[in-house]
């Protein structure tokens, strides 16, 4: 499978995959220009936050192997794709039970802000051949890579 | 090679899963009692009509065509005959096994209260035909009094809520879900279902049921004398092991089925998984004894560890919340952070490093984290940050392959 692989180091919060991903998911269409910041309906999938040092950490979804959120997961909402490696969500299905939110051990998910009844998870931009946020990284701090799962 | 699995639940199905991935030609068969193959979590949504059976099903439709499943449905298991290496069905079938998996669930159970068993018009909410009961039953039924306010018993109120039926709510600890949050947090709830016109009776017990003419359910009575006019009563007071089928001995049971770290029983090829083992109820370890099972029985060794029972989710009237570990300091020496807001009230307990609870209302994000932080008893003295802003940045760490792991595990 592809996984998005993650060097920190390298990473300078510019928050652009950020931007990326709410611009890919945003249903006002796809450029940068139609993400209206304001808009709370609108969230990246994936973050960056500042751990203890204040060094900035890209937390993006992993398509675990042995994904938890799928283990706990009592609707079929949340499947893992042996195939292509890719954990998907379902949000007709979803009954918003948020198990998977508080099963992920990297605390990757979370509740919608607008409605609190979708899971915001990673779809690696549902088939695109290079996930946005991959795209739109400038130092390197994310990346591509196929990897045995 | 001939692998038979007892029950179509979450364990069962994701043990049939997963040994047909491992092993691609062997027999595999599940018989259940249960016709269809559904989640038991979300039976409440059937009742207040926002889901019917096939929405609440955890598997798609061609789940046993697709991984090559024979499914003997509908069907009791009632005894095993273990030196012959048979399942006896009520059907006086039998069904031959190299490798077996018990999962066969747990029942509601309806503890022994004067006229609680015998009563018309008592009900419980673990299967599809209690559903179909309740259907039924609210047909006549304008007043019900639910017993016990565990997720069981908060599920079946918000089930019934918006069918017309009256709803008292009956419960023996001082609030609204005991072992899953404290005072401040059940009140957050309570405020919730007051507006809804449901009352709340707490500290105290069911003591009797009253009945009328033709042994319906005329009345509870209360331990502080109390009476509840009613005619219907939900009982949500937890469940017992489905084990009554198993005669021989050689099969240990305890509370439920007794068995080892891969899931073997204390007879060799019998395993067991899920509400059975009476491990903890809960949909995740359920799975998870499922799979571990699986690859046992495959002959792949596999070791279940995942026994960490204090853990839920919840999400009732719009408000979203998950309980960890403790909900109260065991007692004084513990330090206890609080954040509350008109929206938000979160509570974590620790002591030296680590995390032994917290509670989080309104605000769950991203909260994996601190579930690890619990189960694993992970250290976090050295981390000088605000405890509620502790996440996984503090503990990346990342294997070859990109996936992230926890140094201290």
């Amino acid at each position: 499978m592809k996984r998005i692989m993650i060097n920190k180091d390298l990473c300078s919060a510019c928050l652009n995959c950020y931007m990326a991903c709410m611009a890919e998911h945003n249903k006002n269409g796809k450029s940068v220009f139609d993400v209206d910041l304001e808009d709370i309906e609108n969230e990246g999938r994936n973050y960056i936050t500042i751990d203890k040092e204040g060094k900035p950490v890209p937390i993006f979804c992993r398509h675990c192997d042995e994904p938890e959120c799928v283990n706990t997961c009592m609707s079929g909402a949340m499947t893992k794709d042996k195939k292509t490696g890719i954990v998907s969500y379902n949000k007709e299905k979803c009954a918003s039970c948020f198990m998977c939110v508080m099963s992920c051990p990297y605390g990757v998910l979370k509740p919608d802000s607008k409605s609190k009844t979708v899971v915001v998870k990673c779809d690696m931009c549902d088939g695109r051949e290079i996930p946005r946020c991959v795209e739109n990284c400038p130092t390197g701090a994310i990346y591509l890579e196929e990897v045995d799962c | 090679m001939k692998y038979v699995i007892i029950g179509a639940s979450a364990a069962g199905i994701n043990a049939a899963k997963t040994l047909r991935e491992l092993d691609s030609s062997n027999e595999i068969v599940i018989i259940s009692k249960d016709n269809n193959v559904y989640s038991r979590c979300m039976l409440h949504h059937v009742i207040s009509g926002n889901r019917d059976l096939e929405k609440i099903a955890f598997e798609d439709k061609d789940f046993f065509s697709k991984y090559n499943i024979r499914w003997v449905k509908g069907i009791e298991v009632i005894d095993i005959s273990t030196d012959k290496k048979e399942v006896i069905l009520e059907n006086d079938k039998i069904e031959k096994y190299d490798k077996l998996l018990i999962a066969t669930g747990a029942s509601s159970f309806i503890p022994p209260v004067k006229n609680l068993r015998e009563a018309k018009g008592v009900y419980s909410l673990r299967n599809y035909d209690d559903v179909l009961n309740i259907e039924e039953g609210i047909k006549k039924s304008k007043k019900a009094v639910i017993l016990g306010a565990g997720l069981v018993g908060i599920d079946a109120a918000i089930g019934l809520m918006e069918r017309g039926v009256k709803l008292s709510i009956v419960e023996m600890a001082n609030r609204i879900l005991p072992l899953q949050l404290d005072q401040k947090g059940a009140d957050r709830y309570q405020k919730l279902f007051r507006t809804k016109d449901i009352d709340i009776y707490t500290s105290v017990r069911l003591e009797e049921v009253i009945l009328k003419e033709g042994g319906f359910v005329d009345k509870v009575k209360l331990s502080d004398g109390t009476l509840l006019e009613c005619d219907m009563i939900v009982v949500a007071a937890g469940v017992r092991p489905n084990v009554g089928f198993i005669k021989d001995e050689h099969i240990k049971i305890d509370k439920g089925i007794v068995i080892d770290k891969n899931c073997r029983t204390t007879l060799t090829d019998v395993y067991a998984a899920g509400d059975v083992t009476f491990t903890a109820p809960i949909w995740p370890i359920a799975v998870k004894q499922g799979i571990a099972a699986a690859y046992n029985m495959y002959g792949k060794e596999k070791l279940f560890d995942d026994t960490f029972a204090l853990r839920n989710s919840m999400n009732f009237l719009g408000l979203e919340s998950v309980s960890l570990g403790v909900v109260e300091a065991p007692y004084s020496r513990y330090t206890i952070d609080i954040i509350e807001t008109k929206d938000v009230y979160k509570k974590i307990i620790h002591k030296d490093g680590i995390v032994y609870g917290a509670i989080l209302i309104g605000d769950i994000d991203y909260c994996g984290v601190l579930h690890q932080l619990i189960k694993y008893k992970i250290n976090i003295s050295n981390i000088n940050k605000n405890i509620f802003k502790i996440d996984y940045s503090d503990f990346f760490s990342i294997k070859q392959d990109g996936q992230y792991k926890y140094e201290a595990l």
